[in-house]
């Protein structure tokens, strides 16, 4: 599904140039469930960025689904990602004037689907993620678990290939997070593919692979059990 | 996708009340203003345009050629006739003659009941070229006949409490019996025709011969010839032709008559002949757009400050399949909202100022003129011209914001752009403002310039009485010595009119020195008796008043009629010949009297010479003291009303005469006066709303600083000088706009006021002040808070 190589992405300020990612080269396939590891500033944001299409690499080839997302416009970076693709955020990322039904509409807004086809979508997706009877309320209404609830059911509703989850649990106890792990483990056991960036050990267990990133380079990438059983 | 981009506006609406009210309230005052501009403007643009075949009628106007052009918006008494009679131009031709103040007396249910009304006398043809119907539509106004007449609706009923008057009569200054043949429409508001009672023209010899007859030898402004034109008629070749008849009839005139045609449409707008100045409707229309554009441009400025709250909505919509151009509609969206609030808010401000701003401009909007296409289309394209305009730069710069540093919140203050275009945008605020107080300024210094200057005559505590054209000399003297023998009158004096602010002018040709040809110029024939130097206080430079005289005998110039006669001092002239062809008269000089402002301040002085006659004797005017003004008014009164039993007595006093000739000042005075103070308020709002954005975000800064021993003073510093700053630069660019301009203005004066460089000075500190108040409230209130709260509050 996903095939990069040698990608490159600097950062140019005034006086110096940050390469944040070295030459990486990677391949996800559909259906996998991938980490992303490493220390604060080693780069991983920025790859799950460039896979999210919301950046462009500096250098270096990014196919997705067959296409060529590298220099693309931000235009057709946005069409391509329409549908396809799903996020997660650790900050959740909800509107604060949308409700929680308004919120996950938002991308079915943007495909242009109709209005029933809508709700019935919606409601599906908020029923599934046991978080339908908070449909008419606010983000901040909820507790953060409730929100990470709704921010994956925006993520899911649109059925997209690929949920790119950045720090999913970081800002969620034990307990919201097992269960937002679980609520991914369970996506993906259906066919999605997640590429997840986390600090978290025990989260990256629920990953088939680890892939460890430090100064922009992959350092060491590693099979979990049970993926290698599955394998 | 739209309900989507309403909801969202509503709950930002809500969520951010206080710049909502801001933005809201700003723009309501800039759509209420435009409303009522709107009204004004429509007003003035429909004026006769309801007349059927109004782009063929034209109003035939004159020319005056002498050392300078002058414009007369009459011809000839003959003109009408001649154009009637030898050319092919026109299908009607007609004349009409104003007159104010006539005495109507009127039978009513057995009770006598005097009016006095202007009056017009006028040919039957005129209401075949225009549309005034009578009430039952049609056009056919009898008044051919001597002694009958049409009145209006509105006449007919404060006359004698009904509009079912024809048959009835009424007897025309205590002479003429007139029957009513018609009752007309009340006549549009947007009309060139005010008059309300209309007298058979075969009348008019009896009131005024000139006017009535067929010479060529005068222009009086009472007289109007209006004609319709043939179809497919060549104006400029009509014109052509015409410059034959005063070769013909008045071919050893000093004063070249030029006829030329106006068209209808022309005649409300043209300044020369009457008519509004143009300049006074773009005037109104530029400053309504000022209004609105700053309004917008405080929507801008908070919109663009408070982009990056919006950020992360912003990010986060991106992220999610939004293309920068849903954004861009999203805001315009959210700004059309606003807009649509402040619309209704605007119509509301516009219902409740209407009746201040008819009293301030003398006229009657109604709110039911907007009720039609033409006005909701204004307002809708409006609207949509405001949003649009408001909203599309912040649009623009929020659909630019980078969703990756949006989410990541590493997004700064700066980064969401727009700070140089806020600056330049708050100068532009500033710079309107300023050039607004300075206008109010100069207005104000020219009017009390106009005003209170020395006039060469003395305009207080002068009444000023009218008296019946058909007073009998004896009488006349009768009546100024019981007026004299009053405690509170100084003195008395019959004349035509006053020095300046006059009611009746006459300008007339004049031969010099015995010369049989006429002068260049044209002079200005002031009659008054002996006692007018004295009552008007008008000082002699050279020789004597004239004597009492049953003739005219002797007469005094002005000064600046020796100059205009090219002689060197005021004693050379005195006991020479001064012969008038208009006023009939041949008289030695023997007094020089200093120069007097015979006209406005738009005008300079015109020669002048002043003789007695007691058959153009119009008005009386007493000086009087000034203790006890009420109870000398009534003894005037007491004393005229005994004299003139017949008829109405009026007074006025001649300070507000001359004051009355400044009223268009009056009203760009109130007009920049008003519109200064709702650009300032305005602009105010918007700084409001900037100062309550940057506190905000700068909240932690001022608990930091106050820690470390920072002052008010200091805070309030912090804040001020960049404002100030860009006040400065607002004083710099406005002043020398504001002195073009206003300089530009007094150049429609011939006595006008110095523009002084510390007005700009005033109107800059105004400003720095004002906007430093401002700033004030929410600066200290922060300030003042207690530096662990403000440090919590991050």
């Amino acid at each position: 599904m996903i095939t990069i190589k040698n990608l490159k992405k600097s950062f140019r300020t005034e006086e110096v140039e940050t390469l944040a990612i070295n030459n990486v080269n990677l391949t996800v396939e559909e259906g996998e469930f991938v980490a992303i590891m490493g220390p604060s500033g080693c780069g991983k944001s920025t790859l799950l960025n460039i896979i999210g299409m919301l950046d462009n690499p500096t250098e270096g080839s990014y196919n997705f689904a067959s296409h060529e997302v590298a220099g693309l416009k931000e235009s057709q970076r946005t069409q391509l990602r329409k549908g396809n693709l799903g996020f997660v955020f650790q900050s959740f990322n909800l509107i604060d004037e949308l409700t929680v039904y308004e919120n996950v509409e938002l991308p079915l807004i943007y495909l242009k689907m109709g209005k029933a086809e809508r709700k019935q979508k919606v409601m599906a997706v908020l029923e599934r993620m046991k978080i339908a009877h908070r449909e008419k309320h606010f983000p901040q209404q909820l507790s953060g678990g409730q929100q990470q609830r709704v921010a994956i059911s925006r993520a899911v509703v649109t059925n997209p290939k690929l949920i790119l989850a950045d720090e999913p649990t970081g800002n969620l106890d034990s307990k919201n997070g097992i269960e937002v792990m679980n609520l991914l483990t369970e996506l993906n056991q259906e066919g999605t593919t997640i590429v997840m960036v986390t600090h978290s050990d025990r989260d990256s267990h629920y990953a088939h692979r680890v892939i460890n990133l430090f100064d922009g380079q992959i350092v060491t990438e590693s099979k979990n059990r049970e993926i290698g059983a599955m394998v | 996708m739209i309900k989507n981009y309403i909801k969202i506006a509503w709950r930002n609406l809500l969520k951010r009340k206080v710049f909502a009210s801001i933005n809201i309230m700003g723009l309501a005052i800039g759509f209420g203003s435009s409303i009522l501009i709107y009204l004004f403007l429509s007003y003035h643009l429909s004026f006769d345009t309801f007349h059927p075949n109004a782009d063929r009628i034209y109003r035939a106007v004159t020319e005056e050629h002498r050392d300078e052009v002058e414009y007369d918006a009459s011809v000839p008494p003959a003109f009408s006739n001649t154009f009637k009679e030898e050319y092919d131009f026109a299908e009607k031709t007609a004349k009409i003659v104003y007159q104010s103040g006539f005495v109507i007396d009127v039978q009513n249910n057995g009770k006598q009941q005097k009016y006095k009304h202007d009056v017009a006398f006028a040919q039957e043809d005129f209401f075949q070229i225009f549309n005034f119907p009578l009430t039952n539509g049609s056009n056919a106004i009898e008044i051919e006949a001597p002694n009958t007449a049409v009145v209006t609706e509105s006449m007919a009923k404060t006359i004698y409490g009904t509009s079912d008057v024809v048959g009835k009569t009424f007897v025309l200054e205590n002479d003429k019996t007139i029957q009513i043949t018609g009752v007309l429409k009340d006549l549009p508001r947007a009309s060139f025709l005010e008059t309300e009672i209309f007298i058979s023209f075969e009348n008019l010899p009896d009131f005024f011969e000139f006017a009535s007859g067929d010479s060529w030898n005068g222009i009086t402004s009472n007289l109007e010839c209006y004609t319709l034109l043939r179809p497919n008629q060549d104006v400029a070749s009509i014109e052509a032709t015409l410059l034959e008849l005063p070769k013909k009839h008045r071919p050893t005139s000093k004063n070249k008559h030029v006829y030329k045609l106006q068209p209808l449409n022309d005649v409300h707008f043209n300044p020369n002949y009457g008519g509004l100045n143009p300049v006074f409707l773009w005037v109104f229309a530029i400053i309504g757009l000022f209004l609105i554009a700053i309004a917008s441009i405080n929507f801008i400025n908070i919109s663009t400050a408070q982009a990056f709250y919006r950020s992360k909505e912003i990010g986060i919509r991106k992220v999610l399949g939004s293309f920068k151009t849903h954004l861009f509609w999203q805001f315009l969206s959210e700004t059309f909202v606003i807009s649509l609030f402040a619309v209704m808010l605007g119509f509301v401000f516009a219902v409740v100022f209407l009746p201040a701003f008819n009293n301030l401009f003398e006229i009657e909007l109604a709110l039911t003129d907007l009720l039609n296409v033409k006005f909701f289309l204004f307002l809708f394209a409006t609207l949509l011209l405001v949003a649009f305009f408001s909203g599309s730069y912040p649009g623009i710069l929020m659909s630019r914001i980078v969703p990756v540093l949006a989410l990541k919140g590493k997004l700064g203050h700066n980064d969401t752009g727009g700070q140089t275009t806020r600056k330049v945008l708050v100068v532009v605020q500033f710079t309107i403002s300023i050039v607004l107080i300075v206008a109010s300024i100069i207005i104000s210094k020219q009017i009390s310039y106009a005003v209170n200057s020395d006039l060469g005559f003395d305009k207080e505590s002068i009444v000023m009485v009218e008296i019946p054209d058909d007073i009998e000399p004896f009488k006349l003297e009768g009546l100024q010595e019981r007026l004299t023998s009053i405690s509170g009158v100084q003195n008395v004096s019959a004349c035509l009119s006053s020095p300046g602010g006059a009611i009746n002018n006459w300008g007339t040709g004049l031969k010099f020195n015995n010369s049989p040809e006429n002068e260049e110029f044209n002079v200005q024939a002031k009659i008054g008796d002996i006692n007018y130097l004295e009552t008007f206080d008008i000082p002699l430079v050279a020789g004597r008043n004239f004597f009492k005289s049953d003739s005219i005998r002797e007469v005094l110039v002005n000064e600046k009629l020796v100059e205009k006669l090219g002689i060197n001092s005021p004693k050379a002239i005195l006991g020479k010949n001064l012969e008038s062809t208009g006023a009939g008269f041949k008289a030695r000089i023997v007094g020089v009297v200093k120069n007097f402002h015979d006209r406005n301040f738009t005008q300079g002085i015109n020669p002048a010479f002043i003789v007695a006659n007691t058959d153009w004797y119009g008005e009386i005017a007493l000086k009087i003291n000034g203790q006890n003004i009420k109870n000398t008014l009534d003894q005037i009164d007491a004393v005229w009303s005994g004299t003139f039993k017949n008829h109405i007595y009026e007074y006025q006093f001649l300070d507000e005469r001359v004051a009355e000739q400044y009223e268009t000042e009056q009203r760009y005075l109130s007009l920049s006066k008003i519109f200064a103070a709702l650009a300032i308020f305005i602009g105010c709002l918007g700084l409001y709303g900037l100062i309550l954005f940057f506190v905000g975000q700068r909240k932690k800064e001022i608990g930091i600083r106050k820690v470390l021993g920072s002052s008010i003073g200091d805070v309030l510093a912090l804040f001020s000088i960049d404002f100030l700053k860009l006040v400065v630069i607002a004083g710099f660019i406005a002043t020398p706009l504001a002195w073009y301009v206003m300089n530009e203005w007094l150049q429609g004066y011939a006595y006008k006021t110095q523009i002084h460089w510390w007005y700009f000075a005033i109107a800059v500190f105004a400003i720095m002040f004002i906007t430093l108040a401002t700033i004030s409230y929410q600066t200290i209130r922060v300030a003042t808070n207690s530096p662990v709260k403000s440090l919590r509050t991050e």
